[in-house]
């Protein structure tokens, strides 16, 4: 079986979040990044085939270097291999953009069997980037998959859509991003490669190591924008109201609507 | 109060055992102890970990460490639950009888499962009429040609049934008395060897603690670990590492319960202000610290010594384990008292340290025996 | 019979929304997903069309749901190898269409299918594509589509700079509505070069059971506690809850009491929550209570007592009898 590559990414500690003004994109350099939990799930999915099947794990992030220590950490879960694709030219890039840069990686690191990455990142949240990226590979895609194993060269994998779980056979390579509840059991970090890792360091590639078009990359690559950011005043503590119930209930129904409990 | 200046790789331990604690112990550690329930998933997290190879050498796959490691790594799993700690520093009273008296295939063959986590271990010398009292085992272990076969039964032993290797002594010549027993190690499929019925516990209800039955138990000799007529020795001097565990164990234990009760006094409101203000309360919590620094010192303290290669650990160890574990039950018990009627209340971890706790003082022998233990090396030191 | 029509005559720049089918039904959301784009076409001077891959005119169960809907045009793409959902397949068909008629946007329902669909399409086509979007409006000739980011107090407004616009839509964020007129109906005849190929095979599926509940996870949680008096008023939150699509969540006594089961205790002997509106009908917020739900992002308390605790943890307080507030809310909900 070829290679495993794990894409994985570094998100802002939850609270933590900073948009830039001016951009309104999410601030990564200055912050204190963590793993994308659903990532995780990747991995222990990379670590179990690994232990199966007895392949190669790589893990490639695109981030600033902030990224680097959780690549290390990501070497303890059992990656063979770190690549950081870091580059300013990448800084604000939408899914479209990070899709390319990742496919071009991916593309650098063939053959292989197999693409994973987390279902979506909590930052973000779109859920996009594994099969926007598979696209640009013009290779498969299945997201939401709860199980994988390999059957006469072909993946098989247990896939969730809105109506139940399919079992889809798959010529490889795929992509394949990980629902949040594939595993009972995800493994810690290893002892001995988190001390390993101390010594070693990941390979960086840079926009020109992948050959990459400029204006695919970061803002000016990125079609979609945003263009304003409120922030949800969290409302002061400790309204109480009395008064007869129809009032009351008025009022209820304005938060309702104000949630997007009820539609309008 | 007082930071241990840590090396590099310390600091890596003591935050992955923190990672494993926070993710795969704390949500569930208190529902384990209501329902008494083995749950194999944070075993197998510390498995993956390498934690269990701590103090195998690394020509076996382990770390190589000494004491002080295993401490650190001990304490802190304690503090997010007790009772999964026990399961786990099992390993250690397995994994000592082989690597300070093992020979080289036995290492080869038992210390890598060991130190992978894949096999769990148990130490089992206790019989229902020899307790404190070990000396008084009557399960018999008969040479018969390339065999022992084993006659009798232990209780009371961590990780029954859950475990693949059994540290086990057994007489080989009752008329030699103590010094006719020997140590064997029982695999879980020996023809022969049965687990009994599990125990109901007052604490450590996350381990499992059952009998062990030997029917006519048929082992091949070369299970024997040193010389026949060594059962004792190999028990003690295991028990001279262990009791820095059991040790750390009390200051996990107790420091959880200070931490827990300490946050309810400083927020409880009675008589408009919170508890702490009032001395009854702040002295116990000052007690509480003074204790547990001195538990702390002395532990570490004694890694240290018996990390150095010293030969004479036995009074140090002892005295360890008796203090620590007189410590963490003077610190469970006033932490219930500090926080009033929600101590009572199970819905609460701090009744769940204070019974922990108390298995401390009792389990890998009895205060009362350690007491008799330093009594006895006190005189040999001070000839 | 269905107006055939080749790829080349397609209309041009209409707005596409994906219609989502699956085994023969096609999924409500991609019809809430109309009510939004209507109005979008209406301002832009765009036709609204659903595009549906299907294997069999037939089999269609659904059929009068879509003659009574929004859309101006349905085109259907008719082949057997569309039985089964195949992302790559579908991703082709639908980029061959986008290629021909080369609509303004391109919208789907952000079901699991849609969300591995959409972003393929975007892909191959190097378009932007905006992701659960609960809102859409028409300004200055541009589509401004916003979107919440859970967990902070974000909403953002996005513009996609490429065409066709594509975004996913959020399921619910819409209701259904109905057209006055029914669709035109077409099939979209693909040229005979085309290849009906996948990649993917699917070999079996399972159909989901009953969900069980999921009330650590969810979103919006009523809770129901003493103040409530008695059970038949506790069981009116289930009608709330159906309303607001949120979980029902109870204090230990009532679980005690037996007015629902004990998997829905919320507390330091239950479950912990954390949703974004927890509403609390008469319960006072004792401590084994609040140490459940506290990390709350809303918290509404209604209660008779000014001085509960949880009134004075809330961020609305409603003063009042619970069952009385309650009953007046689904009277004016519409139950």
């Amino acid at each position: 079986m070829g290679k495993i590559i794990v894409c994985i990414k570094g998100v802002p500690k939850p609270g933590m979040t900073k948009v830039d003004p001016e951009t309104h994109t999410l601030k990564r350099e200055s912050l204190e990044l963590i793993l994308n939990p659903n990532d995780r799930v990747a991995l222990e999915m990379a670590g179990r085939l690994k232990n199966n099947y007895n392949t190669e794990v790589i893990v490639i992030s695109m981030g600033p270097p902030n990224v680097i220590p959780l690549l290390k950490h990501v070497y303890a879960l059992g990656a063979d291999q770190m690549i950081l694709l870091s580059d300013r030219a990448f800084a604000g890039s939408d899914t479209l953009a990070t899709s390319y840069v990742l496919a071009k990686a991916i593309e650098r690191l063939s053959p292989f069997s197999l693409v994973l990455m987390g279902l979506k990142s909590i930052d973000g949240e779109t859920a996009q980037v594994p099969p926007e990226t598979a696209s640009l590979l013009g290779i498969p895609s299945l997201t939401n998959v709860k199980n994988l194993f390999m059957e006469n060269d072909k993946w098989i994998a247990i896939r969730e859509i809105d109506y139940g779980e399919e079992e889809v056979e798959v010529t490889p390579p795929l992509v394949a991003s990980i629902s949040p509840t594939a595993f009972d059991y995800i493994r810690p970090p290893s002892l001995k490669r988190l001390i390993e890792v101390k010594n070693k360091e990941p390979l960086i590639w840079q926009a020109k190591d992948l050959n990459l078009d400029l204006q695919k990359l970061g803002l000016q690559g990125s079609p979609t924008q945003v263009i304003e950011v409120f922030e949800k005043k969290l409302e002061a503590k400790g309204l109480i109201l009395e008064g007869n119930p129809e009032e009351l209930v008025e009022k209820l129904l304005e938060i309702f609507k104000d949630k997007g409990l009820i539609k309008l | 109060m007082l930071k241990y200046p840590l090396s590099e790789e310390q600091k890596i331990l003591i935050d992955l055992v923190t990672q494993i604690g926070e993710e795969y112990i704390k949500p569930h550690a208190l529902k384990w102890d209501e329902e008494e329930v083995f749950d194999e998933k944070p075993i197998k997290a510390l498995a993956d970990a390498d934690l269990f190879g701590i103090i195998i050498p690394k020509e076996y796959g382990g770390l190589g460490w000494g004491s002080f490691e295993m401490c650190l790594a001990v304490e802190k799993l304690s503090y997010y639950c007790a009772g999964v700690t026990t399961i786990y520093a099992a390993a250690f009273l397995g994994s000592y009888p082989i690597i300070l008296f093992g020979n080289e295939e036995q290492k080869k063959k038992y210390l890598p499962e060991i130190a992978k986590g894949r096999k769990l271990c148990a130490f089992a010398l206790t019989e229902p009429q020899a307790g404190s009292d070990a000396f008084a085992i009557k399960t018999i272990a008969k040479k018969e040609g390339d065999f022992y076969i084993l006659n009798g039964m232990k209780h009371f032993i961590t990780n029954g049934g859950i475990a693949d290797i059994y540290i086990v002594v057994a007489m080989t010549d009752p008329a030699k008395g103590a010094r006719g027993a020997s140590a064997f190690i029982v695999e879980k499929d020996d023809p022969g060897f049965s687990v009994g019925k599990k125990e109901k516990k007052l604490g450590l209800r996350a381990s499992v603690t059952t009998e062990l039955f030997f029917n006519d138990c048929k082992i091949p000799k070369d299970r024997l670990l040193g010389k026949e007529g060594m059962g004792f020795v190999v028990a003690l001097r295991t028990l001279d590492f262990g009791r820095c565990g059991v040790g750390a164990q009390a200051l996990g234990i107790a420091q959880a319960a200070m931490e827990v009760s300490l946050k309810h006094a400083t927020s409880r409101i009675q008589f408009g202000q919170p508890i702490y203000n009032f001395q009854a309360v702040s002295h116990t919590f000052a007690e509480m610290a003074i204790k547990l620094e001195a538990a702390r010192a002395l532990v570490y303290n004694a890694t240290k010594y018996i990390d150095s290669g010293a030969k004479d650990i036995t009074g140090i160890s002892s005295i360890v384990k008796c203090f620590t574990s007189d410590v963490a039950m003077w610190i469970t018990e006033r932490a219930i008292q500090m926080m009033g009627g929600f101590g009572y209340m199970r819905d609460y971890p701090v009744q769940k340290y204070f019974r922990d706790a108390k298995c401390l003082q009792i389990y890998e022998g009895t205060n009362e025996i350690q007491r008799n233990i330093i009594a006895r090396e006190l005189i040999k030191y001070y000839k | 019979m269905l107006e055939k029509i080749e790829l080349e005559n397609l209309p041009k720049g209409s707005i596409l929304a994906y219609g989502e089918f699956y085994r023969g039904e096609l999924n409500s959301s991609s019809l809430e997903i109309l009510s939004p784009l209507k109005e979008i076409g209406k301002t832009l001077n765009k036709k609204l069309v659903l595009v549906c891959l299907i294997d069999s005119l037939k089999d269609i169960k659904n059929l009068e749901e879509i003659k009574k809907s929004l859309a101006d045009e349905v085109w259907f793409v008719i082949n057997e190898e569309l039985k089964d959902f195949r992302e790559d397949l579908y991703a082709e068909v639908l980029v061959r269409i986008v290629k021909f008629s080369r609509p303004y946007g391109f919208f789907f329902p952000a079901t699991k299918i849609g969300m591995s669909l959409a972003p393929r399409i975007a892909g191959t086509l190097n378009v932007g594509l905006c992701a659960h979007v609960n809102s859409l409006e028409v300004k200055d000739n541009q589509v401004i589509m916003a979107r919440p980011t859970y967990g902070e107090n974000i909403i953002a407004k996005l513009i996609s700079k490429s065409i066709p616009v594509m975004a996913t839509i959020s399921l619910g964020a819409f209701s259904i509505k109905y057209g006055t007129e029914e669709p035109l109906m077409k099939e979209v005849i693909f040229p005979k070069d085309f290849v009906w190929k996948s990649k993917l095979k699917v070999r079996n599926f399972a159909p989901f059971k009953k969900k069980p509940t999921k009330l650590s996870t969810a979103k919006v949680i009523v809770a129901g506690g003493r103040g409530l008096k008695i059970k038949e008023n506790f069981q009116k939150l289930f009608e709330l809850a159906d309303i607001l699509g949120a979980e029902v969540g109870a204090t230990r006594p009532v679980c005690y009491e037996g007015w629902v089961e004990e998997e829905r205790m919320i507390g330091i002997s239950g479950v912990t929550v954390k949703p974004k509106v927890y509403i609390g009908f008469g319960i006072s917020g004792a401590l084994q209570h609040t140490v459940g739900m506290e990390n709350s992002e809303y918290i509404i308390a209604i209660n008779t007592d000014k001085e509960a605790p949880l009134v004075k943890m809330a961020n609305l307080a409603l003063i009042g009898d619970a069952e009385k507030i309650l009953d007046l809310l689904l009277k004016k909900l519409g139950k």
